[in-house]
C-alpha cells in the first residue's frame, strides 16, 4: 500500500517536472521570438526612410536655388525610400503588424504622403527647371536687347533712355519677384510687360523678336515662381517625417509592450525554473531518502540474512549429528539384525550339527566296544588256560568268532561316526563361512564363484537333513538340466536353507497325508535362473500375502520374523527377486526365487 | 558676354587639360556599369526578348519594335501593334531605358518589370494575356527546362518579367565619347564639340537633359513657349501625356523628357515621331521649349555635340 502511494507520487513529481519543462519551453520560444530584432531593423529602415526624406528635400532646396543642374539626386533618394519601405513593408507584414488600425492608419498615411510629395516633387522639378532656365537666361535677353538699343542713333535720346531704364526695370522687378514674390512685384511686372510692349511699337521691327522673348520668359517666370514657390511649400508641409515618426511611435510602443510581455515571460521564466528546481531538488531529496531506506533495508536483509544462515547451519548441524546418530542407531540395528540373522543361520546349521553329536553319542553310548571288553574280561580269567578255553570252554569257543563279529561292527561303527563327524564338520565349516560371510556383510560386495545349483541343493537339504527325516517329510527334486553358473553360494544357500526350513515349519502340523516338498530348478526365457520351493502346508493367508517379507513379520510363536525378509533382502542384492504364492490357507505355498542366469562359460 | 563664356570655356579646358585622369563635375554624368546580374536569367530574358509568343498571335516580339540593330527602337514614327495598326506612341529606344526614372513616355510605370507587363498585356501593342503566355512558355519543353534551371517556381509571369527586365538592364550603350569626355579624357572631344556641349548648357537645354541618363529623370510640358500640338495638328489622347495617367490638369502634355544618349541614330523623335531628323527635333525644342533663337552656328555645334553622346553596344557603334 505504501509502495503504490509512493510510486503515485513518484509518478505524480514526474507529471509536474514535465508540465514545468514544458511550459519553460513554451515561454522560451515565446520569449525569444525575433520581436526585438525586427524592431531594430524596422527602426533603423524607418531612420533610413528619413535620412534619404531629408536628403530628397535638401536635394530639391539645392535646385530651387541652382546650385545644381542635376536632377538624378532628386530621384534617387525616392527610389532608395521606396526600396527600403518595400523592406520595412515585408518585415513588418511577416510580423502581422498590418492587423492593428492604427498602424494601418499609420501606414496608408505614409504611403499617401509619399505619394502626394513624389507627385508634387515631379511638378516642383518640371516648374523650377522652366523657371532656372528662364532666371539664368533673362540677363542674356535683356543684353540683347540693351545691345540692339545701344546701336540705335536715328531714335530721341531721351525715349531711348526710357526704354531702357524700363527695360532695366524690367528685368530687375523679375529678378526681385523671383527673390521676394509678392502681388506687387507681380502687378510689377504686368506694368513692365505693358511698358515693354509700348516701346516695342516704337522701335524698329528688329526688335520685335528678342522683346517677344524677354517678354515671354517674363511671363513665365512671373507664371512659374509663384507655382514654384507654391509647390515646394506644399513639398514642405508634406508629413512625410511625420508619418514616419508616427510609425516610430508605433514600433516604439510594440516593443515596449513586447519589452513588457517579454519581462513577464523572463518572470514567469524564472518562476517556472524555481518551481522546476525546487521539484527537482525535491526529487533527489527522496531519490536520496529512498536510497537511505533501500540501504537500511538492504542491511536489515543483510542481518536477516546472516542469522539465517547461522541458524541453517546450525540446524544442518543438528541435521548432521542427528543423522550420524541415526546411523549408528542404524549401523547398531543393522549389526542387531546381521547378528539376529547370523544367529539364526546359524542355529539351522547347528541343528544338523546337533543331530549329527546326537547320533555320534548314541552310537558311542551303544558302542560294540564294550563287547570287546566282555571278550578280554572271558580272556582275562583264563590267563593260563587260554587256549583251551578257546578251545573247549563253549564259551571260549565261540569267543573268537565274536571277536571277528565285533571287529566289523567296530569298523561299521566307526565308519558311521566318521561319516557323521565328517558331515558335522561340513557343519561346522558352514558355520564358519556364515560368520565370514556375515562378517563381511557391510562390504556387501557379493562374492560369486561357480557353481552347481543342483549340489547346492543338495548341500541345503542335508543341512535340514535331520528335521526332514525327524518330520517325514518326502522330498521330490525336480531339477532341470542347468549348467554351472556364477552365484553367491551363501546368499542361495541362505534362501535355501530358510525356504526349505520354511516349508518343513508349514507342513509340521499336517497329518492327513503324506508331506511332500517339492524343489524345482529351471532356465526361464534363457535369462533367468528360477529355483522354486512347493510345499503344500498350512499355506498364506491373502491379507498375509503383502507382509509375508516386511522385516519383523511372522506367524511362528517362536519366530522372529526375519528368515523371508533377509532372503527378499538377499534375493534383491543378487540382482533377483523373491516371491511367493499361495492359493489360500491350508493349500500350500509356492516360493520361487529368480536370478539372473549367468553360465560360467559367458563369464569366462 | 560670349567673349566671356568662351574665356570660361578655355579655362575649363585648361584645367581639364591639366587634370586629364579626373572624372569632370558636370550636370551631365558619365553611363553606370552594368549591373552584376544571374547569367542565366539574362540569357532567358535576352530569348523572352525575341520571342513572338509573347504577342497574342505570334507576331510581335519585343525586338520587332525595340530592334536592336536600330539602337533599340523603331525607324518607324509609330510601330505597329499585333493588329497591324499603329500605336499611339513612338517606340523610345531600350537602350539605357534601365537609367530612366520611369517607363514609357508618360511615365506610368517605375520599372522594367513592370514596363513588360504593360506592353504584353496592352490591346494596341502584343494584345495578350498572361495565362496564355506562360502557357505558351510553359509547353516549350527548353523554355521549361531552363526556367526551372533558373528560377525555383519555373514558368511564372514574375519570373518572365524579370528574366526580360534582366536582359533589358544589359542594354546599356557605355564607351560614347562624350561619356569618355566626362571619365576625364578631354582631348577627345573636338573643340566644336567642346563648343556645342558649352551651347547645350548656356542656352538651357541642360535644364531637363542632364543627369546620368541625359533626360530621362523628370516630366516636361510638350510646348512651354507655344502650343506645339496645336500647331502640329490632330491632336491625339496620347497627345495628353501624363494626364491620362494622373488625370491632373496641371499634367496635360507633360512628357517623361527623354534620353538624349544615341540622339543622333533614333530618329524620328518625340512622343509622336513627329521630327524625323536630328536638325528638326533641335529646332521644336528651341522654339518651344527654350522660347529661344539660336545661330545657326550655335545649332550646328550643339548637333556636334549632340553626336558625341552616341555610345556602343557590344562594341558596335
Amino acid at each position: 500500500m505504501i509502495n503504490i502511494s509512493r510510486r503515485r507520487s513518484l509518478l505524480l513529481l514526474t507529471l509536474v517536472a514535465l508540465v514545468l519543462a514544458s511550459i519553460l519551453l513554451f515561454l522560451y520560444f515565446k520569449s525569444s521570438s525575433d520581436q526585438t530584432m525586427t524592431y531594430t531593423e524596422s527602426r533603423d529602415l524607418i531612420r533610413q526612410i528619413k535620412q534619404q526624406n531629408s536628403l530628397w528635400e535638401n536635394e530639391i532646396l539645392k535646385a530651387r536655388v541652382a546650385l545644381t543642374h542635376n536632377y538624378d539626386p532628386l530621384v534617387s533618394p525616392m527610389t532608395e525610400m521606396n526600396r527600403l519601405w518595400a523592406r520595412f513593408d515585408a518585415i513588418e507584414a511577416g510580423h502581422g503588424r498590418n492587423d492593428s488600425a492604427q498602424w494601418n492608419d499609420a501606414h496608408e498615411g505614409f504611403l499617401q504622403a509619399m505619394q502626394e510629395k513624389i507627385r508634387l516633387v515631379e511638378q516642383f522639378k518640371s516648374h523650377n527647371a522652366l523657371l532656372r532656365n528662364s532666371l539664368a537666361f533673362l540677363p542674356t535677353a535683356e543684353d540683347d536687347i540693351q545691345e540692339q538699343l545701344a546701336n540705335l542713333s536715328d531714335l530721341d535720346k531721351l525715349q531711348l533712355q526710357n526704354i531702357t531704364t524700363d527695360t532695366y526695370d524690367l528685368l530687375l522687378s523679375a529678378l526681385e519677384f523671383a527673390q521676394l514674390t509678392s502681388d506687387d512685384r507681380a502687378a510689377d511686372i504686368e506694368v513692365g510687360l505693358n511698358k515693354l510692349k509700348v516701346n516695342a511699337q516704337r522701335l524698329p521691327p528688329a526688335f520685335e523678336a528678342p522683346i517677344k522673348i524677354m517678354s515671354n520668359h517674363i511671363s513665365l517666370i512671373a507664371r512659374e515662381q509663384p507655382l514654384v514657390n507654391q509647390l515646394l511649400e506644399s513639398i514642405e508641409n508634406i508629413p512625410v517625417a511625420e508619418r514616419l515618426d508616427t510609425l516610430t511611435t508605433l514600433l516604439d510602443r510594440d516593443q515596449q509592450r513586447a519589452d513588457r510581455i517579454d519581462r513577464q515571460y523572463h518572470f514567469y521564466l524564472l518562476l517556472f525554473s524555481v518551481l522546476l528546481m525546487l521539484s527537482l531538488v525535491w526529487l533527489a531529496i527522496r531519490l536520496i531518502g529512498s536510497f537511505a531506506e533501500i540501504n537500511r533495508v538492504n542491511t536489515a536483509l543483510q542481518t536477516a540474512n546472516d542469522a539465517l544462515e547461522q541458524r541453517v547451519e546450525e540446524r544442518t548441524r543438528e541435521l548432521r549429528d542427528a543423522q550420524s546418530e541415526l546411523l549408528d542407531a542404524a549401523r547398531q540395528a543393522g549389526m542387531a539384525e546381521i547378528a539376529t540373522n547370523v544367529l539364526h543361520n546359524v542355529g539351522n546349521v547347528l541343528n544338523s550339527v546337533n543331530i549329527s553329536s546326537d547320533l555320534i553319542t548314541r552310537k558311542l553310548r551303544n558302542s560294540k566296544t564294550q563287547g570287546l571288553g566282555k571278550a578280554m574280561q572271558l580272556i582275562n580269567e583264563h590267563p593260563h588256560d587260554l587256549g583251551a578255553f578257546l578251545c573247549e570252554d563253549p564259551k571260549g569257543k565261540l569267543l573268537p568268532g565274536y571277536l571277528n563279529q565285533l571287529v566289523g561292527a567296530i569298523a561299521q561303527e566307526q565308519q558311521e561316526m566318521v561319516d557323521e563327524l565328517n558331515q558335522m564338520n561340513k557343519s561346522v565349516d558352514h558355520i564358519k563361512d556364515i560368520v565370514a560371510t556375515q562378517q563381511s556383510y557391510a562390504g556387501a560386495n557379493s562374492m560369486t564363484e561357480p557353481l552347481f545349483i543342483n549340489e547346492l541343493l543338495e548341500d541345503a537339504l542335508r543341512m535340514n537333513a535331520g528335521a526332514l527325516t525327524r518330520h517325514h517329510v518326502t522330498v521330490v527334486r525336480e531339477y532341470a538340466e542347468v549348467p554351472q553358473v556364477m552365484g553367491d553360494k551363501h546368499r542361495l544357500l541362505l534362501i535355501l536353507i530358510n525356504l526349505i526350513s520354511n516349508a518343513k515349519y508349514a507342513m509340521s502340523d499336517l497329518s492327513n497325508r503324506p508331506r511332500t516338498m517339492t524343489l524345482a530348478v529351471k532356465i526361464v526365457d534363457d535369462s533367468f535362473l528360477e529355483i522354486s520351493v512347493k510345499d503344500d502346508g498350512e499355506g498364506i493367508a491373502p491379507e498375509n500375502m503383502t507382509r509375508i517379507f516386511a522385516h519383523g513379520f511372522t506367524t511362528r510363536k517362536e519366530g522372529h520374523g526375519f528368515g523371508l525378509h533377509s532372503c527378499a533382502l538377499a534375493a534383491i542384492e543378487m540382482n533377483g527377486h523373491l516371491t511367493a504364492h499361495s492359493d489360500g490357507p491350508g493349500k500350500g505355498a509356492l516360493f520361487t526365487l529368480q536370478i539372473p542366469l549367468i553360465s560360467v562359460t559367458e563369464n569366462a | 558676354m560670349s567673349l566671356f563664356h568662351h574665356a570660361i570655356v578655355l579655362l575649363l579646358c585648361g584645367l581639364c587639360a591639366r587634370a586629364s585622369a579626373e572624372p569632370l563635375d558636370e550636370p551631365l554624368k558619365p553611363l553606370p556599369a552594368v549591373p552584376q546580374q544571374d547569367v542565366r536569367r539574362v540569357e532567358l530574358g535576352r530569348r523572352l526578348f525575341h520571342e513572338p509568343r509573347l504577342s497574342i498571335n505570334n507576331t510581335l516580339s519585343c525586338a520587332s519594335c525595340h530592334q536592336l540593330d536600330k539602337n533599340g527602337a523603331d525607324s518607324r514614327a509609330l510601330s505597329l501593334g499585333f493588329d497591324g495598326k499603329p500605336v499611339a506612341v513612338n517606340t523610345p529606344t531600350v537602350f539605357n531605358a534601365a537609367l530612366n526614372f520611369r517607363q514609357f513616355w508618360d511615365g506610368r510605370v517605375e520599372t522594367l518589370e513592370e514596363q513588360s507587363n504593360v506592353v504584353i498585356t496592352s490591346p494596341h501593342e502584343m494584345g495578350s494575356d498572361w495565362h496564355t503566355v506562360i502557357e505558351r512558355i510553359s509547353n516549350d519543353p527548353d523554355y521549361r527546362r531552363d526556367f526551372a534551371a533558373t528560377y525555383p517556381d519555373g514558368v511564372t509571369q514574375a519570373n518572365v518579367q524579370q528574366a526580360l527586365a534582366s536582359f533589358e538592364r544589359t542594354l546599356l550603350t557605355p564607351g560614347s565619347r562624350f561619356d569618355q569626355y566626362l571619365l576625364g579624357n578631354t582631348d577627345i572631344l573636338t573643340l566644336e564639340e567642346k563648343y556645342g556641349y558649352q551651347r547645350f548648357k548656356e542656352y538651357g537645354c541642360i535644364a531637363c537633359h542632364q543627369g546620368v541618363n541625359i533626360g530621362g529623370n523628370m516630366f516636361q510640358k510638350f510646348g512651354v513657349f507655344g502650343d506645339y500640338i496645336a500647331d502640329r495638328g490632330n491632336p491625339t489622347v496620347a497627345d495628353q501625356g501624363r494626364f491620362n495617367v494622373t488625370r491632373d490638369e496641371a499634367d496635360r502634355e507633360f512628357f517623361k523628357v527623354p534620353s538624349l544618349r544615341n540622339v543622333a541614330l533614333t530618329a524620328p523623335y518625340f512622343h509622336d515621331g513627329s521630327a524625323d531628323s536630328l536638325e528638326k527635333a533641335v529646332d521644336v525644342m528651341f522654339q518651344y521649349q527654350l522660347g529661344r533663337t539660336p545661330t545657326e552656328e550655335d545649332k550646328r555645334l550643339i548637333i556636334l555635340f549632340l553626336e558625341t553622346l552616341t555610345g556602343q553596344r557590344e562594341g558596335k557603334p
